[in-house]
């Protein structure tokens, strides 16, 4: 058996049981900044609830407050009211170093510049989360990034530095390194922003693929067309949820 | 640490390798710099009193008057043996001779020469003899090393000279001593002999000494000489005082210098102080860099430690990476500075002690030096470097993905940005580069530190060798003649008849009889005069200099206090600071003092308070009338000619012409020369420190620019993306390249006006540490400014030529990609 068969294997096995229960619950969260022309409040008084599983689109203009939004639920940034908790877990009780242990075995986060770090290869990228979370036994975790790398389809990319790689194969190694610790939850900022449309077809079908296998996934985009993929989407209008259009498509998805 | 993390260490350093490099040669130069420094420090302050003990010098030595014959001094000696607190005692006594020059007439170089008795152990003030032994022959004199080039001697030569009594007579050289205890003849323009008692006759002075040294412990019963002067005198003065009950002898006056301490330790200590403050200064500078150069390198990794949290990094590891990348560069410079210190103290040591006059037994550093060094190299940045690196390894995700090499900003600087906005023709560019130095303050600050440390070393370096030529011309100025005729008095002779004789000679346009002779001063209540005066006569020692009335040789030096004197007052003086600091701490203008003259006990009043400046002779100035009135005698000891032309070749006829004059008519002349000679014997002591000093502020200087050059590249490099939007949106390379190399400019200009009121202070400082006879005039050497502003402009241009054209390289998607 190679890897990327072991590796579908263990994610349907180890983590249909997690999917099921990690659910994110926002309550009444505002985000205020300050700035040097006063308070500006980038999310206003949201209430919302992701189940395990779906696959979310949280949709907007520019400025609408999606990348804050997603920076709470990575517990990247803090809300200024409001609590928000993943799994039962509230964000606002763990310290910074208790968030970065909590982001590196719960989140992959996937950017829109890749933000993959210059100096190691691709497959030295992959396996640095697992270093950092220790989830998965020393000795398995090249074979792993392999097999992730493999899943992506930039196997042979493997021993490349990122500098070397197209910008769609640098978002499906960033991809690769997101699922590095198998986290039951996958946030990615534009992760399309920044591909052609052929290589964005592919990297949202590699999201829905990641969906399909149970994985809870909420991507910020501007695609209009993502909704074909998703479960539903989160519209937000100058840091309130205009729409939430989750239930009904979800509803006719199942 | 994870093998992941050091492998991306070692990938991060090696992507850097030319600033890491850099980083590291700055590091290193500025730890060779301080390492070389201590080291130096270490081995001659202990080398230095090592040297001086070796020869076990006098606690003190009484001066009798006159002199008694060697038995009876031998006799009185054992004796002095036995009073309670007496380590030992040996009969002495010196004088000075002139040597006869090639051409005839004496040079103008003395000799002085230290007698003892031929069956002299030697305990005290003993010497070594590297050829030649102890005692030489009657007609046989011992040459202090150091004294051969001056006087032009060599080892086995018969030299004419010319003793106290005027008489001629004939040397041989038969040996050569190493005597660290003396000053060499080279700062002195002095040269030192050693003769024994058997050679007095053939001098033709009388076979008689005069001298006891003695050595005093601290305690009864303790054999160590004691290190306490206020023992050592009232245990002196309890001698000579006994010596007087006893065997009826005159007490001219009791020698005490300043215990453990070599004639030049004040010269020594003040330049190791100097040194000691530029080693740190070094270490500071190199502190500067360090926390600039490595913050740099912090915030160039700030987006990648925002990824490496976001995918589950926690603070401690992040910590752990950057700390050991500080220790890698930290311990490569320490290994890297260790080798060249210890070369660099091992040859620049020697040169110092050579100046003091002393041998090295050993130029190893003492042990725990290495190791502060090893501490300090790998201590002070991390020290340094700690605030940074907790405060970056602290970045949340948010701040580092958020990072464009921007600080936040508040109003004050929005609207300082918006005014500079609104100032019509100025070029965008350069506007753009003037806000681009503010962006990140705390690296801006450490780059104008830097230099402007580097630039105010400097500056103080070439104003204290500005202040020295200035002092130097100052003497010229105020030195208005040409020739120094020193007489031996042994007939008194008007100064009438004196200046008669010389006057008539060609060149000659005036002449004045002055007399500049040695004095002590005595407390109220005692009798005998105690001074500090050394062996040698000359160190500790304080003149009073004989004012004529009517003389226009001496312009009254800048006054601190009170009143110059006036012409035919008596009983009133000046006093030099010098000598005010030295000998007569408490004493100010208005008080009266008690000065032995000739051996007579005197009483003055201060009228003034001098500056101390050179030109003038003494410490203590009075009137000739005055002078007169208090001692009865008016006895010339100089000549001070002015002449015609004043080069060096009329001087030097009229100073022949003078000497022969007097001589003809009977008069003993121990010296005639230029004026020249006293210039030579100021620089023999002034110019290695200065040289030092500015040595290490040009080696300051480089470390700046290092500093200067890995900032800039730092700038640069963690603008890349910035500069790639400035591409996209069209701006050609070449604006890129000057932006960045205005923005270099900007902080070189910037540190000039932040090392202005540094460099005075540090000025101030060099000016009064370093040990000159006479107070260096403050000045900031103008020329120094210049070439520092020159230097540190074009330096900042070149310095950032290189990574401004790695900017204006990049291509939009490279930067725009760039991590």
């Amino acid at each position: 058996m190679n890897a990327y068969h072991s590796l579908q294997k263990e994610t349907k096995s180890q983590h249909g049981q997690q999917r099921s229960e990690t659910n994110i619950d926002l309550h009444q969260v505002v985000k205020t900044y300050e700035t040097p022309s006063g308070p500006f409040t980038a999310l206003q008084d949201i209430n919302l609830r992701i189940q395990a599983g779906e696959f979310v689109a949280v949709v907007g203009k520019s400025g609408s407050g999606k990348t804050t939004l997603l920076n709470l639920l990575a517990g990247i940034d803090r809300p200024t009211s409001g609590a928000i908790s993943v799994d039962g877990t509230r964000l606002d009780s763990l310290s910074e170093s208790q968030l970065a242990e909590w982001r590196g075995r719960t989140i992959g986060l996937v950017f829109q510049f890749f933000q993959l770090l210059p100096t190691l290869t691709v497959a030295e990228n992959v396996m640095l989360p697992m270093d950092f979370a220790k989830v998965v036994p020393a000795a398995e975790r090249q074979p792993r990034a392999l097999a992730l790398l493999e899943r992506v389809g930039i196997r042979d990319q493997a021993d490349k530095l990122p500098v070397t790689l197209s910008g769609g194969q640098q978002q499906r190694a960033a991809i690769a390194r997101a699922l590095a610790n198998d986290p039951p939850i996958l946030m990615a900022d534009e992760p399309t922003g920044n591909l052609d449309e052929h290589t964005r077809t592919s990297v949202l079908e590699l999201f829905a693929n990641l969906n399909a296998d149970g994985r809870t996934i909420i991507v910020v985009t501007h695609e209009r067309d993502i909704s074909r993929y998703t479960d539903g989407q989160v519209t937000l209008v100058d840091g309130r949820v205009a729409d939430d259009a989750r239930a009904e498509t979800d509803t006719q998805k199942r | 640490m994870t093998r992941l993390l050091f492998i991306k260490l070692l990938r991060d350093l090696r992507g850097i390798w030319e600033r890491i490099v850099l980083m590291i040669l700055a590091l290193s130069i500025t730890l060779v710099m301080f390492s070389a420094v201590l080291y130096t420090w270490g081995v001659t302050g202990r080398e230095m009193p090592r040297a001086y003990l070796s020869t076990n010098p006098a606690s003190a030595t009484i001066l009798f008057e006159p002199g008694l014959d060697a038995d009876q001094m031998a006799a009185i000696a054992a004796e002095a043996r036995k009073q309670p607190g007496i380590i030992d005692a040996a009969p002495r006594t010196q004088f000075t001779l002139q040597v006869q020059q090639e051409g005839g007439g004496w040079g103008p170089n003395p000799l002085q020469i230290f007698v003892a008795a031929p069956d002299d152990p030697m305990r005290i003030e003993n010497f070594t003899a590297e050829q030649g032994s102890w005692p030489p022959a009657a007609g046989e004199i011992l040459i202090d090393r150091s004294s051969f080039d001056l006087l032009n001697m060599e080892v086995g030569e018969v030299v004419i000279v010319q003793a106290p009594n005027g008489q001629a007579a004939s040397l041989r050289i038969s040996g050569v001593v190493y005597d660290p205890a003396l000053a060499p003849s080279f700062q002195e323009q002095k040269g030192h002999g050693f003769i024994s008692a058997t050679s007095l006759p053939v001098l033709g002075e009388p076979v008689a000494l005069d001298a006891l040294k003695i050595q005093v412990a601290d305690q009864p019963g303790l054999t160590v000489p004691g290190r306490n002067r206020d023992v050592i005198v009232a245990a002196a003065l309890d001698l000579a005082g006994w010596l007087q009950q006893t065997y009826g002898v005159a007490i001219r006056e009791i020698q005490v210098p300043t215990p453990y301490a070599h004639p030049h330790q004040a010269q020594a200590d003040s330049l190791l102080l100097g040194l000691l403050a530029f080693g740190v200064a070094g270490l500071l500078l190199s502190a500067i860099l360090v926390a600039t150069m490595l913050n740099g390198l912090f915030t160039q990794q700030i987006p990648q430690i925002g990824i490496m949290k976001a995918i589950g990094a926690k603070s401690s590891r992040v910590l752990q990476l950057y700390l050991l990348m500080t220790l890698v560069i930290a311990v490569a410079s320490t290994a890297l500075a260790i080798v060249p210190g210890i070369f660099i103290s091992r040859a620049f040591a020697p040169i110092i002690l050579t100046l003091l006059g002393v041998d090295a037994e050993s130029l190893g550093a003492p042990s725990w030096m290495y190791v502060v060094v090893i501490a300090a190299g790998v201590g002070v940045p991390l020290l340094f470097a700690l605030t940074s690196l907790v405060k970056t390894s602290r970045t949340t995700v948010r701040e580092a993905l958020d990072y464009r090499g921007v600080d936040r900003r508040g109003d004050i600087s929005t609207r300082f940005d918006a005014g500079l906005g609104r100032l019509r023709g100025l070029d965008r560019t350069v506007l753009m580069a003037f806000r681009n130095i503010f962006r990140r303050r705390a690296r801006f600050l450490l780059s104008v530190g830097l230099l402007a440390s580097a630039g105010a070393v400097f500056v103080a370096g070439m104003s204290t060798m500005a202040g020295f030529q200035a002092s130097v011309d100052r003497d010229k100025e105020l030195r208005r003649w040409d020739v120094d005729v020193r007489l031996a008095v042994i007939d008194q002779v008007s100064s009438v008849a004196l200046t008669n004789l010389v006057a008539e000679i060609p060149n000659v346009t005036r002449v004045e009889a002055w007399s500049v002779l040695q004095t002590s001063v005595i407390p109220p209540g005692q009798r005998i005069s105690v001074t500090r005066t050394y062996p040698d006569q000359g160190h500790g020692s304080i003149a009073v200099t004989v004012v004529p009335p009517d003389s226009s040789l001496i312009a009254p030096p800048p006054l601190l206090e009170g009143r110059w004197l006036r012409p035919d007052e008596t009983g009133t003086v000046v006093i030099n600071q010098a000598a005010l600091i030295e000998d007569l701490p408490d004493v100010r203008s208005g008080d009266t003092i008690q000065l032995s003259l000739g051996g007579r006990l005197t009483s003055w009043l201060v009228v003034g308070v001098a500056g101390s400046v050179g030109g003038h002779g003494g410490g203590i100035f009075i009137t000739e009338e005055g002078f007169e009135a208090a001692t009865g005698v008016s006895q010339p000891n100089l000549l001070r000619i002015v002449t015609g032309h004043h080069d060096e070749e009329t001087r030097t006829a009229v100073a022949t012409a003078a000497e022969r004059a007097l001589t003809d008519a009977g008069i003993v002349v121990r010296s005639a020369a230029s004026v020249s000679r006293s210039a030579a014997a100021g620089a023999g002591h002034m110019l290695p420190l200065i040289l030092v000093f500015l040595g290490l502020s040009v080696a300051m200087s480089v470390v700046g620019f290092a500093g200067l050059t890995s900032t800039m590249s730092t700038n640069v490099l963690e603008r890349t993306r910035e500069f790639g939007v400035m591409s996209a949106i069209g701006a050609p390379a070449s604006t890129v390249r000057r932006l960045v190399v205005l923005e270099g400019i900007f902080i070189a200009v910037v540190s000039c006006v932040i090392a202005a009121v540094p460099a005075l202070l540090l000025t101030a400082i060099m000016i009064g540490v370093l040990p000159m006879p006479v107070s260096l005039p403050f000045q900031i050497s103008i020329p120094g400014v210049v070439i520092w502003v020159v230097v540190v402009v074009f330096g900042a241009a070149l310095a950032t030529l290189a990574p401004a054209s790695q900017a204006s390289r990049l291509t939009v998607r490279e930067a725009l990609a760039y991590l």
